[in-house]
């Protein structure tokens, strides 16, 4: 009797646990959609937000500072440093927010929906932290000695940024399809300056 | 595409203005000063009477918007020792005394209203660093306090 009791229990604990499991992988198609256009939102962003790579170029040209250490007075060299190391924090702060919301979206959301591999998963969390270590260290770096310390580094970041981004792109293709939102689709939105 | 015939209308009339009025502006510092200046800054709509009576007034409006943008994304690419000769050239063409274009410029900041819409902030934040930085060594070029001192001149 004690084991049937015990085995009946065994039962409801478990269906109790497959509907909870089954709860949880069903949100409502209102709050899927929404969740669906977040997504997009926060991948669209960090591509925009990574900023194109001749413009990540200009802002750490040694060209610059070799002319300006060399033409300007030097409360001039000082403003131009302090311009510069500014300019790159807020790149490198930028960066790492965009990589951080992708993070916190592969987390919470996309393996409900993205069907990802584990071996993609694996990939994109291994970029994820390498990227979020990167851009730590640039930033100190940065702070301690300015914009034109750690070329490298900037090269490495900007390189793995872009590809988490294609890596995510590429696992979340779905996010692109037209129909989850099709205003945000409309061409007539875009270029379109005023 | 949705409006074709439109779309190459704004592509003609932006061909026009390149052709006939920013031709005479070789600095992209310069093209991005005028283009802003025809820009309502209450509606955010670009103007042109020439233009608009050849084309209409919303193609005149987008063939601005889009050589605006074109005149920011040159002037983003520029490095500091190209922006230096642009501002020089740019004070020429306005014949200001530099004294008086400094001091307006470092007030007013002009560059900063210039920026078209919706570009990206921190782009344009890099733009007017560089600008304000350009400024600062054209100014010590002109008054003497350069590094390069005696004869310093401008980059060629």
């Amino acid at each position: 009797m004690i084991e049937l009791i015990l085995s009946l229990l065994v039962a409801v604990v478990l269906l109790l646990t497959l509907y909870l499991f089954a709860r949880r992988s069903k949100p409502s198609a209102e709050g899927s959609a929404q969740q669906l256009r977040e997504a997009r939102q926060t991948l669209d962003s960090l591509q925009v937000g990574l900023l194109p790579n001749d413009l990540v170029q200009r802002i750490f040209a040694k060209e610059d500072l070799e002319y300006v250490l060399s033409a300007a007075p030097a409360d001039v060299r000082s403003l131009f440093l302090l311009e510069r190391k500014n300019i790159a924090l807020a790149w490198v702060r930028r960066v790492r927010g965009a990589v951080l919301d992708l993070m916190r979206f592969h987390r919470g959301y996309a393996r409900l929906y993205a069907r990802l591999s584990l071996s993609t998963e694996m990939l994109l969390a291994l970029n994820f932290f390498s990227l979020l270590t990167v851009c730590q260290l640039l930033q100190i770096a940065v702070h301690l000695r300015g914009p034109y310390a750690a070329p490298g580094m900037v090269r490495t970041v900007a390189t793995a940024a872009g590809r988490v981004c294609s890596i995510s792109e590429s696992s979340l293709v779905f996010l692109k399809v037209k129909q989850i939102d099709p205003l945000k689709n409309d061409p007539s939105r875009h270029g379109a300056s005023v | 595409m949705p409006f074709p015939a439109e779309y190459s209308n704004v592509d003609l009339a932006a061909d026009d203005l390149r052709r006939r009025t920013l031709s005479n502006m070789p600095a992209p510092l310069e093209r991005l000063i005028y283009l802003g200046s025809t820009r309502d800054y209450n509606t955010g709509l670009y103007y042109h009477d020439g233009l608009a009576s050849r084309y209409s007034e919303m193609v005149a409006c987008q063939a601005l918007a889009n050589c605006h943008r074109e005149a920011y994304q040159q002037l983003l690419q520029s490095s500091v020792r190209d922006l230096v000769q642009q501002v020089d050239s740019y004070v020429k063409s306005t014949r200001s005394a530099p004294r008086d274009f400094i001091a307006a410029w470092k007030s007013l900041q002009p560059y900063r209203v210039a920026v078209p819409a919706e570009t990206d902030p921190l782009a344009s934040e890099f733009l007017c660093s560089n600008v304000k930085i350009a400024l600062a060594i054209w100014e010590s070029l002109q008054f003497g306090r350069s590094r390069q001192q005696p004869g310093a001149s401008l980059p060629q």
